[in-house]
């Protein structure tokens, strides 16, 4: 088994680095910071979108009550 | 400025990409890891804020320009005395972290002693060889990144790496394979 102390300098500077890199949870934290979040719409906006529009057309087309009962 | 998915998409990229140099570049500068951290962000945030000229440029020319607004920033933070006064503090808890964070368990503390080493070594180059040492190894730059990003040619870089190199081995009474 080799020892540590026979690392050489290059294994020893890739033991030295490790920790110092930036930690992705730190990161992230860094990202966020900046990036405002940005609104997501949900997967059935769209139908969801064409059911009220669709009702809205149905309801603003329709025959009123009152000039139904005057027809009869 | 309004934001877009795409707008957050270019900047995670561009982030993602150059994140690891400029902490790398920014903890061979001012030592102090929260200082550096607060500097990365200032740096990016900055990018943020003209994501749309930065945003398109290829990575070679995106890299120049980060790492201008990094190198502004590092004055800056010198000038105002923060970044001193952390490379001071580091250093004075330099030896209790280590003592804590690296050496450990028993099995591990002769190498936790030849990273003390290393590490008061490294603090003992000269800035410009600190900053090209800390890119190449915890920020994963090859001397060509290196060079552009510090607007020297990647010989002064391979030049400089190759002083440091010899400086810590010969500390560090290693041989130096480089």
């Amino acid at each position: 088994m080799t020892s540590p102390a026979r690392h050489d300098l290059d294994q020893l500077l890739a033991a030295w680095a490790q920790p110092r890199r930036l930690p992705d949870a730190e990161a992230e934290r860094i990202r966020q910071a900046i990036v405002p979040v940005v609104p997501t719409l949900e997967a059935t906006w769209w139908s969801e979108f064409n059911s009220k529009i669709s009702t809205a057309i149905a309801r603003a087309t329709a025959t009123p009550v009152p000039a139904l009962a005057a027809l009869q | 400025m309004t934001t877009s998915r795409d707008d957050a998409t270019v900047f995670t990229r561009l982030f993602d990409q150059h994140r690891h140099a400029v902490h790398a570049y920014f903890l061979g500068r001012v030592a102090d890891p929260e200082l550096a951290r607060d500097l990365v962000q200032e740096t990016f945030l900055r990018a943020w804020r003209r994501l749309p000229e930065v945003g398109p440029l290829p990575d070679e020319r995106q890299r120049a320009w980060i790492f201008t607004v990094a190198r502004n920033l590092a004055i800056d933070s010198y000038r105002a005395g923060a970044a001193r006064q952390a490379a001071e503090a580091a250093l004075r808890r330099d030896a209790a972290t280590l003592e804590t964070t690296v050496a450990g368990p028993h099995a591990h503390a002769e190498l936790g002693e030849r990273l003390a080493q290393l590490d008061a070594a490294i603090r003992d180059l000269p800035e410009e060889q600190r900053v090209i040492l800390s890119m190449a190894t915890a920020g994963g730059l090859t001397s060509r990144q290196i060079g552009q990003a510090l607007g020297e040619p990647a010989g002064t870089v391979r030049y400089r790496l190759s002083q440091a190199r010899k400086q810590l081995a010969a500390a560090l009474d290693l041989e130096d394979g480089a």
